[in-house]
């Protein structure tokens, strides 16, 4: 349940870090294309994964009308 | 009919059991008067109408909504003789009746809970951006829970969501609901929130939400709160106990969760971005590359310019050492012996003349 969802975070905070090197220091254009591919495949991952995530809704036994 | 003698206890007693057949329960509706709390325990109140006046008793903690003299309410209540012959009705709920009671009774509960600082903006705590524990209670026959179930469904998933059915509505539900927030407050995994939802319905059917102990449950819950009952333009006073209120039912789905079709465009906008950064970055390089080779052509030419200089001035001077220059200034080349009688060769400008030595001398 939050597994899932937790790797999402991950991937997005990756995904982030990605395209952060594109405005940093280290950019450099042999790597550019490479990495940019990536970013893409990645991002292209992330909204599969967001289009797939279920809740897991459970309604409880117990009881409240003060009875049980 | 032989004459029943009792004792008065007995006939008290009796009178007791008779009216409880008779009545069992039953609602009176009338307006509050005399109203007063003893020793902060006991509250006694007449309910009147034009023609008549009852005395009524409950404890402080049956009453759950603020009364006053002059409200008109409906009490639930059992008709009861007292051991000292006064005849009331013991009250075990009490609510205000019709539009104007329940706001009365709604604006003197608020400005109290207000007093005390349980809606202060300071005590507000904010939900987490992406639960993973959700708390719900609500009652899983209303349209308002379908409403929240099917928008959380719809924009975000991976939510482990536990649902509390309890009444929403009648004198129950505040008991319930309570009950069901003590059951996640105390639970070994508490939830991040907890989130209570209810559809539209009359004043009186969100009544409960204006009720003093569900009110403080709310704002003493350990857990956050985030509460969306009514339509828009209904605001109980759960509403504003919670940390974050919502509209609808609806609206507190969209509080509570991002919606992944925006994540998912977020997402796609940040790869893209890099396009135009990319094609930016390619340009400056090429710029760069050209510039480069410009100023490479540009030393060429000037080395070349310099070489050519050189030779120029070379060639002028080298010019000025061919023979055929100085002929033309007027000297001449002379050819052969310097003997008397010697034939010479003579070589100017434009002629070479051929001539014989008549003469030597030293100079």
């Amino acid at each position: 349940m939050s597994e899932k969802n937790k790797t999402i975070e991950e991937k997005m905070g990756l995904l982030n870090e990605k395209v952060s090197w594109f405005e940093s220091d280290e950019f450099s254009l042999e790597e550019a294309m490479s990495r940019f591919k990536e970013a893409e495949t990645l991002a292209e991952e992330i909204e599969k994964d967001l289009e797939e995530l279920k809740n897991d809704v459970v309604v409880i036994k117990q009881r409240f009308d003060g009875e049980a | 009919m032989a004459n029943v003698r009792l004792s008065v206890s007995q006939f008290i007693d009796l009178t007791n059991q008779t009216l409880e057949y008779a009545f069992g329960s039953l609602e009176v509706e009338g307006e509050v008067s005399s109203f007063k709390v003893n020793q902060g325990k006991y509250v006694f109140f007449d309910l009147k109408d034009a023609s008549g006046s009852i005395g009524c008793f409950m404890t402080v903690w049956q009453l759950r909504v603020p009364i006053e003299d002059g409200m008109k309410v409906i009490v639930e209540a059992s008709p009861k003789l007292t051991n000292w012959g006064k005849f009331s009705l013991t009250v075990r709920t009490v609510r205000p009746s019709g539009e104007g009671a329940l706001k009365k009774s709604f604006e003197l509960l608020k400005a109290k809970l207000e007093a005390e600082g349980l809606f202060a903006v300071e005590r507000k705590r904010p939900l987490p951006a992406i639960p993973n524990h959700v708390a719900v209670i609500s009652s899983t026959d209303a349209a308002g829970y379908a409403d929240f179930i099917k928008i959380l469904n719809d924009r975000w998933g991976g939510v482990s969501v536990e649902v509390a059915h309890v009444q929403v509505q009648g004198a129950a539900a505040p008991d319930q609901i309570i009950r069901a927030l003590q059951h996640f407050n105390t639970l070994e995994t508490l939830p991040e929130v907890i989130v209570i939802v209810r559809g539209g319905g009359s004043a009186d059917d969100l009544a409960v939400f204006n009720d003093e102990q569900l009110v403080r449950a709310i704002a003493g819950s350990r857990v956050p709160t985030l509460v969306g009952v009514g339509h828009e333009v209904d605001v109980t006073l759960a509403d504003l106990a919670a940390d974050v209120r919502a509209a609808t039912p609806s609206n507190a789905a969209q509080l509570l969760v991002p919606d992944r079709h925006d994540i998912g465009r977020q997402v796609r906008a940040t790869t893209t971005r890099l396009i135009p950064r990319m094609l930016q970055i390619i340009d400056e390089a090429k710029r760069r590359v050209g510039q480069t080779i410009v100023r490479m052509f540009e030393t060429i030419e000037d080395k070349v310019e310099v070489v050519e200089r050189s030779v120029e001035m070379q060639r002028h001077l080298l010019a000025q050492f061919n023979p055929e220059t100085v002929l033309a200034r007027g000297y001449a080349l002379m050819r052969g012996e310097t003997t008397l009688g010697a034939t010479i060769e003579v070589e100017l400008s434009r002629v070479i003349l051929k001539a014989e030595v008549k003469d030597v001398r030293e100079k």
